[in-house]
């Protein structure tokens, strides 16, 4: 393909049916709906394993995945396959890795940010404003590209914000497979190696559990691929960059890491454009990505100007204990699948799934240049591909991880655009072995890969665990929340610690706090029984009128699973004992400034009453 | 499609969706979005467009509608309600249906006689998976799981629970609401106890708690003996509430 390729509709069809009925639409049809219904039942027994701790939930899991995509990718490479029927096998497979995470949690949200983006689109349908401060996760509001479409659309229809936001998520991660087809199928002009990369693209860490999870990024990244199929279409013909300018726009208000994503893309692209031709063709990329910086400028500026603040510790941290795993002989570095309960097989195929996509990476430049590919396109998705090996040096510091998990989705683009002409021409070439060994390929990719980007703990359910950000949930906390809110109502200022913050930030509608270096909340708890709290946070609390106090008595007893009470800077000892003694979570039992207004064993509630701070009461302490 | 039968198809959705409500109206919403979407296509870009990608790229811009409209009201200062929403976009509808009549002038684009077959080619996997996967995770809600852990919580209730400062007691002491709530528990006898300052205000006394329940009742509190600051706690079994306040005698 050429960026002088005519802009006449492109023929779809590469295999159109000889005279004699070909039935292999209905054998793929019939073949996929058992595989699908198969699958489906295998993952369902995988999830109630995982809950009554009986049975084997990954082997079970793996199984429910592999006997639908497997059949899946066997169709969609086949080389008799029709484009439609490619096409229905893409849309397929987009259905069907949806229901992983529709199954982690079907009736509500979950995830650490899935809980800010629930409460923010509720705020929204009972305010009826944008960009309301939230409390979880503090930029969240300033991007309301996510959270308008949910409301929107439950307060359209009248479904709950839940039910809108998997309305719309499984929209998104169906548009998300498509546009990669879209993509491949601008750049390659063959349906077969659409489909193929639309595949390939799926085996990407995030693909399953958090790309498709309540979060911004989860839309975002489906407007990027979008954006970059009519940024494709617009270097054709510049009359349709319009549509890329509005795609633009809905990305930069929906996430601010895609956002900046999508620049990097683009200025990949305008650069390949430019380096290989000096036309019109190099204007448009220019222009677009100049519209695209612009854009992503003044929202960071002027609309979300909190974000730089938000994103940089991490980054700066992630840097910082880079540069000091060289120093310390590594031991500021997180040790891969540490204390990870996933079987050998899948932490040993992670490994083997980043030297597979190298191997492939490899493969494909080779197969590029053989084939003396002088596409710009072509040559921007590799280098776009190459970007993942850096970011897999970053999963190895405990801040960089996230970072490196969530460019993965982009990189893993580049990966799969330039990989799936190479599969195609391997297939071509020795049908048979080469198609066994991509099976097994796309298997062994599709675990490790799944393994490397999620904790167990985020894949299946189980008991509860405190401190663990999606199994602290239960029914003890969600009860006080909705009592504090149906008794005093919401909106309140409360002092929380991480776990109790996002269930009375979310379903309790409060504004909770965590604490901070600037405002360290988390001395109210640490304070030593019968010693006065700091004033100076007495003073702030009371100044910015925090009105109550929740404390989960669980962190005297235990360890939370992921090494944080409240933040990630917080000064508390993580030497496998729990950081507090019950004395300094009840120690509010005694002191009259705390009014005990619920308590149901594990999760107390304080009214703050400053005026009597220094009182002594007769029974109670100073 | 002719622009003025998309146009009509969503504004007819866009209507529906103003008057009603219901789960029934998210296929309508689809359909407005993707005939919003194309209208979006038909604006912007007049030329043809292969149909996976016309499909895709008029799905995207339909949904990107929705912020879109959202934002410029809440610009305008408008609270985002649903007949609002409704309001704008089919504002929008019309302003894109317009452009796009305008852009037709010179020639509409022909219909690709492809387009039908590939959108049945998306619709029908879609509506299977649907079929599918509905099925499997409404089995899987409704199978039995283990469990959650049961608690029994106390609570401050009526005029109580609005207690934020030290309480001033009549001579002869106060009725304080409290609310006791039992949830994935067994029934149980638990003991009710009053503390005022460092004394029992009285022999405890049994109360049931019936499991899965929430009752309400009024404990009687003998108000302190002097006016200084009094601790005054109230105990259900292991759980409690806590106050302060004086009693009517000087301190």
């Amino acid at each position: 393909m050429t960026l002088t390729a005519p802009v006449a509709v492109l023929p779809e069809e590469t295999a159109e049916p000889g005279p004699r009925r070909d039935r292999s639409a209905a054998w793929c049809a019939a073949s996929l709906t058992v595989a699908g219904a198969a699958g489906a039942v295998a993952l369902v027994a995988a999830d109630r394993a995982a809950e009554w701790g009986r049975g084997r939930p990954f082997e079970l899991f793996w199984l429910g995945m592999l006997v639908f995509t497997l059949p899946a990718a066997y169709w969609a490479g086949r080389r008799a396959s029709t484009s439609r029927l490619r096409l229905a096998v893409v849309v397929g497979y987009a259905c069907f890795t949806y229901l992983p995470k529709l199954l982690r949690n079907p009736t509500g949200p979950l995830y650490h940010d899935e809980f800010a983006h629930w409460r923010q689109s509720r705020e929204i349908l009972l305010d009826g404003r944008l960009f309301e401060a939230n409390p979880i996760v503090r930029v969240v509001g300033d991007f309301p590209g996510l959270h308008a479409a949910v409301a929107a659309v439950s307060s359209l229809t009248g479904v709950s914000v839940w039910h809108a936001a998997l309305a719309v998520l499984i929209g998104a991660h169906l548009l998300l497979v498509l546009g990669v087809a879209v993509l491949a199928q601008e750049i390659w002009r063959d349906s077969r190696t659409a489909a193929i990369a639309a595949l390939a693209y799926g085996l990407n860490s995030s693909f399953l559990f958090f790309d498709t999870q309540f979060g911004y990024e989860s839309l975002a990244i489906t407007l990027w691929v979008w954006t970059l199929v009519a940024l494709v279409r617009a270097l054709r013909s510049p009359a349709k960059a319009p549509i890329a300018v509005l795609l633009i726009a809905a990305t930069v208000v929906t996430h601010h890491l895609t956002a900046l994503g999508l620049i990097a893309t683009m200025l990949i692209i305008a650069v390949a454009v430019t380096v290989k031709r000096r036309d019109r063709v190099a204007v448009t990329a220019w222009a677009l990505t100049l519209t695209a910086a612009i854009l992503t400028t003044f929202w960071l500026l002027w609309v979300a100007p909190k974000t730089a603040g938000y994103l940089d510790p991490y980054l700066a941290k992630a840097l910082d204990q880079f540069a000091g795993m060289f120093s310390d002989n590594g031991e500021s570095g997180r040790t891969l699948f540490k204390q990870s309960i996933a079987p050998w097989w899948e932490q040993k195929t992670a490994f083997v799934a980043q030297v597979l996509a190298l191997v492939a990476m490899i493969g494909a430049a080779v197969h590029l240049y053989r084939t003396r590919s002088r596409d710009p396109l072509a040559l921007a998705m590799l280098l776009l591909g190459v970007c993942y090996f850096p970011a897999v040096l970053l999963i190895l510091t405990p801040s960089g991880a996230e970072g490196a998990r969530r460019s993965w989705a982009f990189s893993y683009l580049g990966i799969a655009m330039v990989v799936a002409p190479l599969a195609v021409r391997l297939l071509d070439r020795w049908a048979a072995k080469a198609g066994a060994a991509l099976l097994t390929a796309f298997a062994l990719v599709m675990v490790g890969n799944t393994a490397a980007g999620m904790n167990p703990s985020y894949r299946f359910p189980g008991p509860p665990v405190y401190g663990s950000d999606t199994r602290a949930l239960i029914p003890e906390v969600a009860a006080a929340a909705d009592w504090l809110r149906a008794t005093q109502g919401r909106g309140l200022r409360i002092v929380a610690d991480r776990y109790s913050g996002l269930i009375f930030g979310s379903f309790g509608g409060q504004d909770p706090v965590t604490g901070s270096v600037t405002f360290p909340t988390y001395d109210v708890y640490l304070t030593q029984p019968g010693r006065p709290v700091n004033p100076s946070l007495i003073g702030q609390l009371s100044a910015w009128r925090f009105g109550y106090l929740v404390v989960d008595r669980r962190m005297a007893r235990e360890v939370p699973e992921i090494g944080i009470y409240f933040e990630n800077n917080e000064p508390i000892p993580h030497n496998g004992r729990p950081g507090f003694t019950l004395g300094q979570l009840t120690k509010f039992d005694r002191t009259p400034w705390t009014i005990k207004i619920y308590d149901s064993g594990n999760i107390a509630i304080y009214r703050f009453d400053f005026a009597s701070l220094t009182v002594p009461a007769i029974g109670g302490g100073k | 499609m002719t622009t003025p039968r998309i146009l009509a198809a969503a504004l007819a959705t866009v209507g529906i969706l103003a008057l009603g409500n219901g789960w029934w109206l998210l296929p309508g919403l689809l359909v407005g979005l993707l005939a919003l979407g194309e209208l979006w296509l038909r604006a912007l870009v007049a030329e043809a467009v292969a149909p996976v990608a016309r499909i895709g790229l008029g799905a995207v811009s339909g949904l990107v509608s929705l912020p879109l409209v959202a934002i410029t009201l809440h610009l305008l200062g408008v609270g985002l309600r649903g007949p609002q929403i409704a309001a704008g976009l089919a504002v929008l509808t019309v302003a894109l249906g317009g452009v796009a009549l305008l852009r037709e002038r010179s020639g509409p684009v022909p219909d690709d006689p492809r387009f039908a077959r590939t959108l049945a080619a998306i619709a029908v996997p879609v509506v299977v998976a649907l079929v599918v996967g509905g099925a499997a995770t409404m089995a899987y809600v409704r199978l039995p799981h283990p469990s959650q852990p049961g608690f029994t919580s106390v609570a401050l209730g009526g005029w109580a629970a609005g207690i934020d400062r030290p309480v001033t007691f009549p001579r002869g002491g106060l009725d304080v609401p409290i609310r006791v709530s039992s949830t994935g528990e067994p029934a149980a006898v638990a003991q009710l106890r009053v503390r005022v300052g460092a004394r029992p205000a009285g022999p405890a006394r049994p109360v049931t708690v019936a499991a899965d329940t929430t009752r309400s009742f009024a404990v009687h509190v003998p108000a302190p003996l002097t006016g200084c600051l009094h601790r005054i706690e109230i105990s259900v079994g292991g759980a409690s509430t806590v106050f302060y306040g004086r009693g009517p005698a000087t301190c």
